[in-house]
């Protein structure tokens, strides 16, 4: 049990990492979104169950709602940041930011 | 100007610094309100009034008038934005509303007088910044806002117990209707609480608050003092006193649900409930 | 709670709410005060005060961001000063 939430613990921490790296370094809108989708769901969601394990440990009636309530906020996490991903990408799409091509490559909106 | 609203700002910020070397430290036992104020509210709450989260109790009963005052407060603020933002008649301004036939995707513009009745299906209406709505967003934003509500309810209910009440609960309930709003348009929104409906909502909210306190002169108890529903409840007076935060939370639930949905159309419509965000 | 966190939390706060008010771009200085609401409520949360901290964050980052963006959808997105 220990070790499964270290290993979601240090999953949730390296998607963390990449992900803001990627936010900083990364050259365009798209690009970026799709770093942050990382953090969102990835990070979040290894965290969230390895809260969840960590919660559950000691196995009783208290314990097993807090756990269920836990669970129901990883739920919600992982349907919500998508659709709100979605919905930025969808509006830059709209409002007709060009997505970054490498030099000398056509580039077709 | 700037440089006055600069050294304003560093005076006050001076002078609060100064005055914060002299508060008690965050959580001093020896402080005045911990020796006295506090562990009133802290041991009296669960005896007196049988709500273990005594912020509700503080609130809710212990003090009751500046809630109230409160949500007239919320009230008034709804209101004095309806009556600054609603523009009740376009003057000069020719209205036009645009439907789209839903089999082909044509879309008509039509003058003000002029409209087409919502019954015929074929056709709807449309805004006039309308793009083609996405699937996916609008789908899970309806899927989301029955959940949103039932924790909304959830948080109004067991303010008693957990953290919540009726400001976070009504806020909760405003939520979800400017989530349908943000996700579809604002005439569905107006087609599930109208304007009318709305303010009636809010003032009937503040109506629920000071009437349940009223009610308790008839039962021979002061202004807000629900103990004396304890004959009417048929139950002990903590008890008593635990239903009537209830049925307060709910009164403030209602007022801000109302107010905060009241701003949302009015100020992403420009006034004119017509097309919003 | 760890004291490191709620220095990181406290410089956050002050980051936020300068950044908020020097922001050219009505839209980002909404977004950054939605961002500094939040960090208060994590502030009140590390205070232990969880209803202020669930007013704040229902209210402050949720509804009176939506609100200011409606308002900066339906009037302008730069400011004069």
């Amino acid at each position: 049990m220990d070790i499964v939430m270290y290993v979601l613990l240090g999953l949730g921490l390296l998607f963390f990492t990449g992900g803001t790296l990627g936010l900083i370094r990364l050259p365009d809108v798209y690009s970026r979104l799709h770093m942050a989708g990382k953090i969102d769901t990835m990070g979040s969601i290894s965290l969230i169950a390895a809260l969840f394990l960590h919660e559950i440990e000691t196995f009783d009636m208290a314990h097993l709602l807090v756990g269920l309530k836990i669970l129901l906020v990883l739920f919600f996490q992982f349907l919500a940041s998508p659709t709100a991903c979605h919905a930025m990408v969808n509006a830059c799409l709209r409002a007709g930011l060009a997505p970054w091509v490498k030099d000398g490559q056509r580039s077709d909106p | 100007m700037k440089r006055l609203a600069l050294f304003t700002v560093i005076l006050a910020g001076v002078l609060f610094a100064a005055t914060a070397s002299e508060f008690p430290r965050l959580g001093d036992p020896d402080s005045a309100p911990s020796r006295h104020l506090s562990p009133a509210y802290i041991q009296g709450s669960l005896p007196q009034t049988h709500t273990p989260n005594f912020v509700t109790a503080v609130l809710g009963d212990y003090r009751g008038f500046d809630t109230m005052f409160e949500t007239a407060v919320v009230f008034l603020a709804g209101m004095s934005c309806f009556f600054i933002l609603r523009a009740l008649r376009r003057r000069g301004l020719t209205e036009v509303y645009y439907y789209r036939h839903k089999p082909t995707g044509v879309v008509l513009a039509m003058l003000a007088p002029r409209r087409i009745s919502p019954r015929t299906s074929c056709f709807e209406r449309i805004d006039a910044d309308w793009t083609p709505q996405d699937m996916v967003v609008e789908t899970m934003c309806l899927f989301m806002v029955p959940f949103i509500q039932v924790f909304a309810l959830y948080v109004i209910a067991h303010g008693h117990y957990s953290p919540g009440g009726g400001f976070q609960g009504g806020v909760l309930l405003a939520a979800s209707f400017i989530l349908v709003g943000l996700s579809r348009d604002l005439r569905t929104v107006e087609s599930l609480l109208t304007e009318k409906t709305a303010i009636l909502t809010a003032a009937a909210g503040v109506c629920l608050y000071a009437g349940t306190g009223l009610l308790a002169l008839f039962f021979g108890g002061n202004f807000l003092d629900y103990g004396a529903y304890a004959s009417f409840f048929g139950a002990a007076v903590p008890a008593a006193r635990s239903m009537g935060i209830l049925i307060v939370e709910i009164g403030v639930a209602l007022t801000v649900m109302a107010t905060l949905v009241t701003i949302y159309k009015l100020v992403s419509s420009r006034g004119t409930v017509e097309e919003g965000l | 709670m760890i004291l490191e966190i709620k220095i990181a939390m406290l410089v956050l706060v002050i980051v936020c709410a300068v950044a908020s008010i020097t922001i050219k771009d009505l839209l980002g200085a909404a977004v950054v005060f939605g961002t500094y609401s939040f960090m208060m409520c994590l502030l009140w949360v590390s205070m232990a005060a969880v209803d202020v901290a669930f007013t704040e964050a229902t209210i402050g980052a949720g509804i009176s961001t939506v609100l200011m963006i409606a308002a900066v959808f339906r009037t302008t997105r730069r400011t004069k000063d």
